[in-house]
This record gives structure tokens, sequence and C-alpha cells, in this order.
């Protein structure tokens, strides 16, 4: 395509603009941010908003294996409230590891079922996932009726609050699933039928690639990463609450969206989704440090959804 | 090959002093391209009313093209089309219709959850006082009909059609209409004997009523009965445009083709094959269907031919496990000779485990990743058999090698697929076969939509592949392309096998009259 | 000619026959005749919505931005005085947010539940910025149209009447409805019919939101007062109540009468767990097993959105 004695420049400028929304999006923040609010950029406030980062990063990890197989995991705010529920609700007498155990086990389940009906019945994913998440909330918010959630466990609490090296183990766990996450869609077989399956389905099934069994592995696996998301969420608040995680789930999609990952194709890698993670709560802090609430966040949210989705099918 | 003497038809239906009509439509210096593809370049034609004018040509030439300018499906990138004098600007096939221009698209477009009288009217359904006028509906659609002569009942469901039956709607859609002119793009595919002469009886009346009818076809013998004017394009340009009675069928295949066949085709085997790759003892893909029985051997390279729509798509999809059969008794013989466990049924990863795979017709619908650069869609066969959670092989060496190998011409292998030409796709599709390393291939349609030196290129490949101990099951609609490509090709009609015919030794006549069940004695015309 | 296309089956009609007649045997104080009014004014806003809802599901797509919309709309008539103004607001934004979800799928090519979950979460901020918390006060001319009777016949039953009868001349006898079961079926073949795709999916969009706008009104003037959350449920309450009533999310195949036994099995639903008590807080879960049991029982080709 580009004739190869063209500028360096000008191919350094191709390859910049074809870069995700998510890297030009933060830079244009971050520049905004030192000229408005420069405190946010200081030492102190930036590992904090990293490590609050850190649980949309991870669940945009397991948004980005789903959505390149052209489906969409919209259950982790109902998994996030059933795990919290889990751990603090004391209903069983176990230890927290058991509990922790439990919930592992919960993700398992909820992804199977997720991943069975999406791929047998051929159900909607957005719908399947929107109606187990409702079945989950229900179920939890009726329970707390009876016994309320009470205090997260001491483990959970630490890892929220510590740091290695100044950075906060949050973060640090967000990098180390990261990292795999990565290395797996580069160079796992898994990760290349991935591209597959989201380019064209039909031909993927055609050429003999295990076509159901990545949307299916693609939504256990994000079913766990939720799992994963309210371990630490529940760390960060300390105890319990009906409503942790409930915007985890749309963040992750305008996450994912935003760092190049769409519907069936994933250019941005996965360096794209979790520069966008950052970048998104980085712009929430922003925002509210400007005086805006959660009517303005809300909207905001909303056309940066529309505005991302416009924008790839354009490309397309 | 082409050789058989060919009598001018009678010239009663063309009256000589049909010159006098004034010319209708004219197409001026039109282009359109899709993609890096040039669909049409720089064509120019004219058509008179009362005028039956035949547009004809190879695959690909670019009729359906120039059909859709016309018909408000695409618009024109050059190049300008006049009606009557006045310059039209075709945006919408609603454009289309309300400017006098009817059209019966090769692609059905029945509405199954809509009636027969609703389909009949939509677009431009009656109404009495804003609101939709029922009983207009339904005697419209009484009037059409029986005007036509079909015999359906209104009411009934577009779902309920055969696709016989949905061609008439649509024809009688199309006739329905206040047009002047008339489209229609290869309508006697699905029609039997007839429902053709039904389509002719209707054809003559629209000429005597001074309308222009456009009717694209390769069927030589439905050209010389029914049309007085022919125009030929060729590889998206303009030809010729010649009244009936001054072309034999020998000139009309010679504008259409314009080359030496023989130099296309790479040589037949000379060795003779080996063993059987695949047995077919039996094979029942549809439930209550009828079964097929062939055999496919190493080293050869057997055509799957007959009228369209006979069954060999269903045969071939069976065999790759993409469509699990009724009913089969199948055997498989891999390299060594030692038998494997072949069970289509079981789906096509099991299929193509085995080593076998399936190179679809629709290359862009069921082939290729479009957005995938071509190293992608090539490297990707070596997927083949992994599982998941194994590590990739690497992918830089297999691919530049099979990219020579093939004669890929691309810019750079980095280029997304989406953007090749025909020929340079299908090469690719079959790259990604030869990189997973499979050693017998199904072809649906090997040179669907490629141009020619891209044909040849592709007809080496497959006998290349055959050289080395391959087989080839390649399925083709092209007559001179099986007797030129294969070792033996078999005639299927109704499901079954019914000849086997070394292809040294076939003509397409003989093939044929295989193939047609209530043919003539001696078969007229090259048919589609 | 209509049952071609209508969807409903045995198991459709059956459902909320069934559920009636379970309820009436089991339940105590389920036919007394003012839990049947209750059931009636309850449903009547899901029913709007739904038709609503049906609609669009006939040319292939879904709103879920209709809960939203009526959360919107109620807050907008709780804080106006006049009530002709707030209808007035409220009517021009649902046209609005009709053509905005419409244009975005048509032309755009954005898909459907991506559209309207962005025009939902952008609308939801709106609605908390006309209304941060539930209260204002919907004037009393509106209220009166809601509650009570007219002519003997209970005011909520009169609304739904009034829109199911004028969905259903829209569907069976204007050219709209015989495009949006075309558009549905094969947007491509309607296209080279002659019908003009984009303009009916635009049309489908805004006839969606308007209703959802009236289902708005009509709840907040039920309630009295506005609640910027009030319609959040009532997104997937609507699809699966058309789920239910044998509409194909597919598109082409739908009714005006199984969406009405779509949520008419709800509302029996959620009458049932008040009256056998069993925790409200459990509705969520049920419908949320009803949406997957109708949603899993339709047959699509696509794997995965």
């Amino acid at each position: 395509m580009q004739p190869a004695n063209a500028p360096v420049w000008r191919r350094l400028l191709r390859a910049a603009l074809a870069l995700p929304p998510a890297y030009a999006g933060l830079l244009v923040l971050l520049l905004l941010a030192a000229a408005l609010r420069p405190q946010l950029l200081s030492a102190m406030l930036l590992p904090l908003i990293a490590r609050q980062a850190a649980p949309l990063g991870l669940a945009v990890i397991g948004q980005s294996l789903v959505m390149r197989a052209r489906s969409i995991d919209l259950s982790s705010g109902g998994v996030i409230v059933a795990v919290s529920y889990l751990l603090t609700s004391g209903y069983f007498e176990v230890s927290d590891a058991t509990a922790m155990g439990l919930c592992v086990a919960l993700g398992l389940v909820v992804g199977v079922v997720n991943g069975v009906l999406i791929v047998q019945t051929r159900a909607s994913s957005m719908i399947v996932t929107l109606a187990v998440s409702m079945i989950l909330t229900g179920i939890v918010v009726a329970l707390s009726q009876f016994r309320a959630p009470g205090d997260a466990p001491e483990f959970l609490r630490e890892l929220a609050r510590l740091r290695v090296g100044g950075v906060p183990l949050p973060v640090l766990v967000w990098l180390g699933a990261l990292v795999p996450a990565a290395l797996l869609l580069r160079y796992s077989a898994y990760g290349r039928s991935l591209d597959a399956v989201g380019s064209n389905p039909q031909a993927a099934a055609l050429s003999g690639l295990p076509h159901l069994r990545v949307v299916f592995a693609g939504h256990v696996a994000s079913a766990l990463v939720s799992v994963l998301c309210g371990f630490i969420l529940v760390g960060f608040v300390g105890k319990g609450s009906i409503t942790l995680g409930q915007d985890l789930a749309l963040n992750s999609l305008a996450a994912a969206i935003l760092g190049g990952v769409n519907f069936g194709s994933g250019r941005g890698g996965m360096a794209g989704p979790a520069v966008a993670a950052f970048m998104l709560t980085f712009l929430f802090n922003f925002l509210t440090s400007l005086g805006l609430g959660e009517p303005g966040r809300l909207m905001l949210q909303g056309a940066i959804i529309a505005a991302a989705a416009l924008v790839y099918s354009r490309r397309r | 090959m082409l050789q058989a003497a060919r009598t001018m038809p009678d010239t009663l239906a063309h009256p000589a002093a049909a010159d006098a009509r004034p010319d209708l439509i004219v197409v001026q210096g039109v282009s359109k391209r899709f993609g890096s593809t040039a669909a049409l370049q720089d064509v120019s034609l004219r058509g008179r009313a009362g005028s039956i004018h035949a547009i004809t040509g190879e695959n690909g030439a670019g009729k359906s093209t120039l059909m859709k300018l016309l018909a408000g499906v695409h618009q024109p990138d050059a190049g300008e089309i006049r009606m009557a004098g006045q310059r039209l600007q075709l945006r919408s096939p609603a454009a289309a219709r309300a400017a006098g221009i009817s059209t019966v698209f090769q692609e059905l477009t029945v509405l199954p959850n809509l009636t027969v009288a609703e389909n009949l009217v939509l677009g431009r359904e009656p109404r009495r006082a804003g609101l939709l006028d029922h009983a207009a509906i339904h005697a419209e659609a009484q009037a059409v009909l029986s005007r036509i002569g079909i015999t359906l009942d209104p009411q009934r469901s577009g779902a309920s059609l055969t696709v016989g039956e949905q061609q008439l709607v649509e024809i009688a859609k199309g006739v329905s209409t206040d047009a002047q002119v008339f489209i229609f793009d290869e309508p006697t595919a699905p029609l039997n004997r007839a429902e053709v002469d039904k389509l002719e009886q209707l054809l003559h009346a629209l000429k005597a009523q001074d309308k222009l009818v456009f009717y694209i076809s390769h069927r030589l013998d439905e050209i010389f009965r029914l049309c007085d004017t022919v125009s030929v394009l060729k590889d998206g340009r303009w030809v010729a445009t010649e009244p009936i009675g001054a072309l034999t069928s020998e000139r009309l295949i010679t504008l259409m083709v314009g080359r030496e066949l023989q130099a296309l085709f790479p040589p037949r085997a000379s060795t003779p094959p080996g063993v059987a790759a695949l047995d077919v003892r039996s094979l029942t893909p549809l439930a209550g269907g009828a079964s097929a029985r062939l055999q496919l051997r190493r080293g050869e390279i057997v055509g799957l031919g007959g009228l369209e729509g006979q069954g060999q798509r269903e045969i071939v999809r069976a065999l790759a496990g993409a469509l699990p059969p009724a009913a089969c008794d199948v055997q498989r013989l891999g390299r060594d000779g030692q038998p494997q466990a072949y069970d289509p049924r079981q789906g096509v990863a099991h299929v193509v485990a085995l080593g076998i795979g399936l190179v679809p017709e629709d290359r862009k619908l069921e082939g290729l990743y479009l957005d995938l650069p071509i190293a992608d869609n090539i490297w990707l066969g070596l997927l083949r058999g992994l599982g998941l959670v194994r590590r990739a092989p690497r992918q830089r060496a297999v691919v530049t090698d099979l990219a020579k190998q093939l004669q890929l011409r691309a810019g750079s292998l980095t280029q997304d697929v989406g953007d090749l030409s025909g020929g340079n796709q299908q090469k690719v599709m079959i790259g990604r076969w030869l990189a997973a390393g499979v050693d017998t291939l199904l072809v649906e349609q090997p040179t669907r939509g490629v141009d020619v030196g891209a044909k040849a290129e592709i007809y080496g490949l497959l006998r290349a592949f055959v050289a080395e101990g391959g087989a080839v099951l390649a399925l083709s609609s092209d007559l001179p392309e099986l007797i030129g490509l294969c070792d033996r090709i078999l005639v299927v009609r109704g499901g079954r096998v019914v000849g086997d015919v070394p292809a040294a030794e076939a003509t397409e006549e003989g093939l044929l009259a295989l193939a047609l069940v209530d043919a003539p004695a001696s078969a007229p015309g090259v048919p589609a | 000619m209509t049952a071609l296309r209508s969807g409903i089956r045995r198991t459709t009609l059956a459902l909320p026959v069934v559920l009636f007649a379970l309820l009436a045997l089991a339940a105590p104080g389920f036919l007394a005749p003012q839990n049947l009014a209750n059931i009636i004014g309850q449903i009547t806003a899901l029913l709007i919505v739904s038709l609503g809802q049906m609609l669009v599901a006939l040319v292939a797509g879904i709103d879920l931005s209709v809960g939203s919309v009526m959360s919107l709309a109620g807050s907008l008539v709780a804080t106006q005085a006049d009530p002709l103004l707030g209808i007035g607001l409220a009517l021009l934004l649902g046209l609005l947010v009709g053509v905005v979800n419409g244009l975005g799928v048509a032309v755009a090519g954005i898909h459907p539940l991506i559209m309207t979950l962005a025009t939902a979460t952008f609308l939801q901020g709106l609605a908390y910025l006309v209304l941060p918390i539930p209260g204002g006060e919907v004037p009393a001319s509106l209220r009166s149209l809601v509650n009570g009777t007219l002519w003997g016949v209970p005011q909520p039953l009169l609304w739904c009447a009034l829109c199911a009868g004028a969905v259903a001349l829209l569907l069976h006898h204007t050219r709209l409805g015989l495009h949006l079961f075309a558009v549905g079926a094969q947007a491509r073949s309607a296209q080279l019919n002659g019908v003009p795709v984009v303009a009916v999916t635009v049309s489908a969009y805004v006839a969606c939101s308007l209703l959802a706008v009236v289902a708005g009104i009509y709840l907040a003037a039920r309630v009295a007062s506005g609640d910027p959350t009030m319609g959040a449920s009532f997104g997937l309450e609507s699809v699966t109540a058309v789920a239910l009533g044998g509409v194909q999310l597919t598109g082409g195949v739908g009714s005006v009468l199984g969406v009405v036994t779509g949520a008419l099995s709800l509302g029996l639903m959620t009458n049932g767990i008040n009256l056998f008590g069993i925790s409200p807080f459990l509705r969520g879960a049920l419908t949320g097993v009803l949406l997957l049991a109708a949603v899993c029982a339709q047959r699509r080709k696509v794997v995965g959105l």
C-alpha cells in the first residue's frame, strides 16, 4: 500500500493515526489536566488513579476476548455483586480462602452457563449476559434482606492497600493478568483462531477451526476475570455492597471500543484497551475534579460509546 | 471442442425493418469499480424500443453489473445513461422503477412473510384514504397473475413457494408495472419447460407493445430463439452489438471468449491415478433424497458437472462435513494407503483433521478473512488440527514460500485480502489449504469471478497438487473448464452420478446430453 | 392474511391462560375485582412500551433505551407545571431519540444493542439532570387521565386499548406496517423492491420512543410524581414481553395480540409474587429467568451478539 520509499515521518504519521482513539484521548487528557488540574498528575494521585483503574483494566481483558469473537459479556455486574455477597455475608461458615474458592467456582458456573446458552441455543449474548446479571443481582438483593453483607476479608483489604516498590498491588495484579493475556493472544493457537473467528465465523468453521469453542472459552475467561474484579473491588470498599461494580460492564465495553477492539476485530492488541481503561478512569476523576457529577458522567459515557462505535463502523 | 456446426435459426421472428425504431436506452462510456476490481470499463451500447436485446458474455464479463446500474442498485463511477434522450440519475431501485425500468433480478426477492399478493404490490401498494386497500391489492394481484397466465393463489405465503414459483412471481412483478424497459437476469435457470414457454410468450408480447427487453443469459439456444439483437461483454468491456441475423453461434462464442482455449489448461496427468483417496460407495446428503456413488483417486482431478442445482453442491458439502449427510458409506485412505476413520457426520473439524479441505464457492462470505492480511489468511491453515492450547507455529517462511508458489500479485503480504482481485483471492484460499498440508481438495467453482490469466495459474496449481499425490474433486458449471482441467468428469442429475466420462473423450454436447433428462437427440448450444 | 406473520403459537396463548388459572386456583384474593383492576393498571405501562419494542423487533432491531426514555419523560412532566408543555417536551424528546437511534442503526450501521445502550446511558444522565431525586409533582389534570374510570371502564384499560388499537392499525392497514415486515424479513430484497429501508427503520425507532414517552407519562401520572430511575427495568422487561409474545427478535414476525399476551404473562407473574408473599426483589431474578427461556427458545443462525 505505502510505497517503500515514502518518507519516514509520513509512515510514522500513518502508524500513529491508525492507533486506537485511546492513545490520542489519553494524550489530550493529560495535557488538559496539566493545564487545569495539575495535582492529578502528582506522584501521590497518579498511582491511586492507576489503582482505581485496575478492576476496569481487568474487566476489559475479558471483554476483549469475547468481543473479538463477535460476542459480548455484560454479566460482570451480577457476578461482582454475588462475589461481594459470598465473601462478606458469612452465609457459609467457612474460611476466607474457601469463600474465595467458592467465588471462583461461581465464576466458572456463570461462564459455562453463559457460554452454553450462547453457543448451543445461539441466543443473543447481550441479552443472555444481561439476564444472567439480572438473576444474580435479584437473588443477592433478596438474600440481603435477611442477612446483610458484612465486612470484607482482611486479606483483600490488605491487597487493596499494599504497595510494592511504590506500585499499588492491584495494579500489579492487573499487569499480572495483562501480560499473559497479551502473550496468549499473540502466540497461542487460541489467540490466532480468535482473529479468524472474529473476522469471518463461517470461513473459520469451514476451515475446521474450533469456532464454537473459541466463543465458549472467551465467556468462561470473562466470567473468571469478573470474579477477580470482584475481589479487588471488595477490597477497595472494605465491605460488601449490592451496588458494587454496576457500571463496570458498560465501562468495559466503552474501554474496549476506545482501545481498538470492535466486534470481530482487535487492532489494538491488549495494550490499547489497557490504555483506554486508564484513560477512562483518569477522565472520570478529571471530570469530578471539575465539578461534573453523576449526570454528566453518564451522558459522557453514552456519548463516548456512540462516538467510538460510529468511528469503527465507518472504518469497516 | 466447440466445433459443432450451428444452423442459423429461422429469421421469422426478426423483421428486417427493425432498425427503424428509436433508441430507448443509451449507455455511454459507463465505468464501475468495486474496490480494486474494474467491473465495467467504458461500456457503451444502445437498446431500441420493441426489441429483445441479449446481453451476454462469460462469467465475470460485467453483465450483471451493467444491469444493476440500470436497475438503480449501483451508480456508475463515470459515464451516463440516457432514456428517450433524457439523462437518468438512478440513485435507488425505487428511482429506476419510477423512471420506467423494471428489473427481474437473478437473486429472488420474494419475501417469505408476505403473501403472493402483497409481494406483487410491494413498493407501490394501492391505498384508500391513507390506509392499505386490501381489496384492491387482492384484485390487482389476481388480475396480474391471470393476465400472465400463472395459476397461483394470491393468498399463499412467499415461504411456501417453490423456487420456480418464486421466479414466476418475480416475473409477474416485473411485467405488471407500466415500465418501458424490462431487464431479465438469467430468468430461466429455475424454470421447467412449461414455465419457460410461458416466459417466452410474455417476452414476445412485451416486444409487440414496443417495450425494450434486456435479456441477460449465456444460454445460446435461448438467445438465438428469442432475441433480435445481441451485445457481448468481455472482462468488463464492450465487445460488439450485432443484430442476431448477422451472427452464428460460432461467431458469438468467439466474441465471448476470444482466445485460444487450449493454452488455458495444463496437460492432464500422464501417469495412471493411484489408490482411492475417497471411496464413496453411497452418499445420501438429504433425507429421502437420491444417493450418489463415486471414487476419487490420488493423482487425478475429477470434475462434478451437470446442470446447476442437481445436487452437486450437496454432495461436496456432505463430503466436507459441512452438511451432515442423512446416510453415508464412505471410506478414506490416507497417503500411506491405510484406511482412516472418516465420518462426514462428525463435522468439518473432523474432516479437516483427516486432510480434506473445502474451497467454497462464495469466497467473500465463506472463505476469506477479508479484513485480515494475506499472510494471516494463508498462515491460519497451519492451525489445522492443533486445538486451542498449543503454541501457534511460526509464520514468515511458510507464507513467503507459498506466496511465490501461488504467483500472488500483491503489493505486500500485509495487505488486506479484501483489496485483492478475484483471482488472487482464490489463490489465497487454495494457499491456506496448501499451508494446512491437506491431500484432498473439494473445490466449488474453482474460477468463479476470476480473470483469464489467473484461471490458467489456478489450473496449474491444482494440477501440481495432484501430481504430488493429492486428489481434487472440482464442482463446476463451466463445461469447457471441466473438459480442460479434469481427468474424469462425473455428470450429476437428480443427486445421482449418471455418467463417468474420461475428459479426453468428452464433448460439451455429450456432457449436456447426459445432464438433461428429456433433451432432443442433438442438443444445440452451450449451456450455462 | 396477517396470521402468516403473527408468530403466535399455542404456547404463546397458553402461557397467560395457564398462569391465570394457576393463580385463580392457588393465590388468595386473586379474583377480587380490585386485584384484577390492579393488574391492568400495572401492566399498562409495560404493554405500551412493549408495543414499541415490537415495532423495532419487527425490523430486526432492539431498543434498550426505552427505560431511560420513560424515566426522562416522567421526570419532564413531573417538573413542568403546565401539562401541555411537559407532554410537548417529552414527545419532542421521543422524536429526537428515535431519529438518533434509527439513523445510528440504519445509516451508520452501528449494532442496535450498542446504539441504544449508548443512548440509554446518555438519557439516564439527562434524567438525573432534570430530576436529581424522586419528587416533583405531576399536574392534577394529567393525573385524572389515568386514575378512575371513564364511562364505566377503568382508564388504564382505555390507554391500553388506544395504544394497542393504533399499533394494530399501523401494522395491518398501512404501507409502513407492510414495509416493517418486509424490511425485517430481508432488508436487501425489500430494498430491491423499492421499499425505503432507511426511512422505515428510522420510523420504527421513532414510533418506539414515542410509545415509551407515552408509557413514561402514564406511569408518572399514576404515581403522581417523578423518579429518574422509574423506567430502569422496562428495557429488558419489554424485550421479555415481546419475546414471550411470539415476536421474533430476528425480524419480520410479530403481532399486537402476541405482545398483549406477553405483557399479560409478566403482569400475572408479578401479581402472583405479591399475592404469594415472595420477596419482591426476586421479581427481577424471575424476569431474568423468563427472558432467558424466551430468547433461548427462538431460533437464530448467528452465534454471539
